[in-house]
């Protein structure tokens, strides 16, 4: 193995050979053989960035904080950027090798881990992401706000934010190639990294700024779907005392044909409320419900109206506010979650 | 190359960057270059003159310089992306190493293709898409086929038979008209 790992190498070097007017003889079976022993070795295993010559943590962690814009000390960033797995892992290693101080008691080391800091960027990613929804949404039931903030806090769309704001290199964790799960936790421990040295202001605006963005050319009616849309609208407009729902349709064409097309139209005290269309009469029935319900709760452009980057900067949110939930709504329990489904759990 | 060869893709925004606040989509930027060889002559002007300020300016990339012996001289530029891009300059003054080092810098690290548009818009139409019920009057709804009404050809100009009885009617009028006037009173 030792051989081939050294032709290998030999092969990496002539590949960087420049210009010559004709092949050497040897070059053909040499090729061929190099070839032969690539195909034996495997594919190289992955390796950490850190594993290259042109690293230096120090000023990777300095060009982190300054690229997003944020006065992080070097000490709170490295912090932020170690797991508790790390420390362990480290520790066990020393005490394997018989290397621990004196002064160290069973091999532990004087390195901070991000525990505490994930706990409070956890804490500051779900507060201010459900409270500015609730301040850009105010009439979206609670269940809908939950279902976008379960959307967003998720850990693929953290590892998706995390890794695109070159995360992935820094991280010191035991696990390589870096779990989804572990990126996240990175993301929430820069968080509360900046909640702690910047005030939580700044941490709310960094969420605004990088993880609410992503709202951006989404559906937010996608995210959350109700099982029973009609049943709903029709427990909603009879609590606000008005008339009940009433579908009519509106246009129809190719109704003997496979590609039939309806258009619903819900109307209340003969105002259209809502229309949708559909290959059958009842899915565009259920489908203009649901568009009903979307003028309702005010999501029907919802990504486009939502206040980001400078008009985002001012807003007065009040983090006790709460929307009414949907069971208030329709002025009787719905039975809990069977009504609804989140995106997240399906 | 012909276009249909060439890879196409539409524009697109890492991370919705700017819809926030903007990063500067250069991680890291690796010079390598040699210090005896004459093609590394532009680079090497470059790290003395210009690199100290881009570096200060631009504090969010991280920047590594690396002799190499005998090699020619390489810009390596890395993005958040993941993306990295090798650019020789071999032979370039200090001014044209800088040019590309900027084309680097402002890039944001997607591969480069053809554009199958220029543009792109979240709202293509104002008016929303045309579907066959646009404009359409309601009352198609209820009406019963096959309609005599609707069935009928539709005629937007008078045809050679109309016109000729109307000119017939126009000269009857007018031979009316003179016959009254000729009348003996």
């Amino acid at each position: 193995m030792a051989a081939c790992r050294k032709a290998l190498t030999l092969c990496r070097l002539s590949s960087r050979i420049e210009s010559a007017r004709f092949f050497h003889r040897w070059q053909r079976p040499t090729f061929q053989q190099l070839y032969k022993l690539r195909k034996m070795a495997g594919p190289e295993a992955e390796k950490p960035r850190s594993a290259q010559t042109n690293w230096n943590r120090d000023g990777e962690l300095y060009a982190f904080g300054e690229r997003l814009g944020e006065l992080l000390g070097a000490r709170t960033l490295d912090r932020a950027f170690t797991h508790e797995s790390y420390v362990a892992r480290e520790e066990e290693e020393r005490r394997r090798l018989g290397i621990a101080r004196e002064e160290e008691e069973g091999g532990k080391l004087d390195v901070d881990h991000n525990g505490a800091l994930i706990e409070r960027g956890t804490a500051i990613v779900s507060t201010y992401t459900k409270a500015y929804l609730r301040h850009q949404l105010p009439n979206l039931p609670e269940e809908g706000i939950c279902a976008i903030h379960d959307y967003l806090t998720s850990d693929n769309m953290l590892e998706y934010i995390g890794s695109n704001l070159g995360m992935k290199d820094l991280i010191l964790s035991e696990d390589f190639p870096v779990r989804t799960h572990t990126v996240g936790q990175t993301f929430r421990a820069v968080v509360g990294a900046l909640a702690n040295d910047q005030g939580e202001e700044r941490a709310q605006l960094f969420v605004q700024d990088f993880v609410l963005t992503q709202l951006v050319n989404q559906d937010v009616s996608e995210m959350w779907t109700l099982v029973n849309p009609m049943g709903v609208l029709t427990m909603i407009l009879q609590q606000r005392g008005m008339v009940l729902p009433e579908p009519r349709i509106l246009r129809s064409t190719g109704s003997s044909t496979v590609v039939a097309c309806y258009v619903v139209g819900i109307y209340s005290n003969k105002q259209l409320i809502g229309q949708a269309p559909g290959e059958t009469e009842i899915t565009a029935e259920e489908m203009a419900a649901r568009d009903a319900l979307a003028g309702i709760f005010g999501i029907r452009n919802a990504a486009a109206t939502l206040k980001l980057g400078t008009a985002g900067r001012h807003l007065t949110i009040d983090p006790a506010a709460r929307n009414p939930s949907l069971d208030s709504l329709c002025g009787r329990p719905l039975g809990g979650d069977s009504a609804t489904v989140s995106m997240a759990a399906t | 190359m012909s276009s249909a060869t060439r890879t196409s893709a539409y524009l697109k925004n890492i991370l919705q960057n700017g819809v926030g606040r903007y990063v500067c989509q250069l991680q890291r930027v690796t010079f390598q270059f040699c210090k005896s060889r004459g093609d590394s002559k532009g680079i090497r002007d470059f790290i003395e003159t210009h690199l100290v300020d881009f570096a200060k300016q631009n504090a969010g990339v991280a920047v590594y310089v690396q002799p190499r012996r005998h090699r020619r001289p390489y810009v390596i530029a890395e993005y958040l992306n993941g993306a990295k891009v090798d650019f020789c300059v071999h032979e370039q003054n200090a001014d044209e190493v800088s040019r590309w080092l900027e084309h680097l810098r402002t890039r944001c690290g997607v591969q480069i293709q053809r554009l199958r548009k220029q543009h792109h818009t979240d709202h293509p139409s104002i008016q929303g898409q045309w579907t066959p019920f646009v404009n359409l009057p309601t009352e198609l709804n209820t009406t019963q086929f096959p309609s005599e009404n609707l069935s009928r050809a539709i005629q937007r100009q008078p045809t050679a038979t109309q016109k000729i009885l109307d000119m017939a009617a126009k000269q009857q009028a007018a031979s009316g008209d003179q016959g009254s006037e000729n009348k003996p009173v």
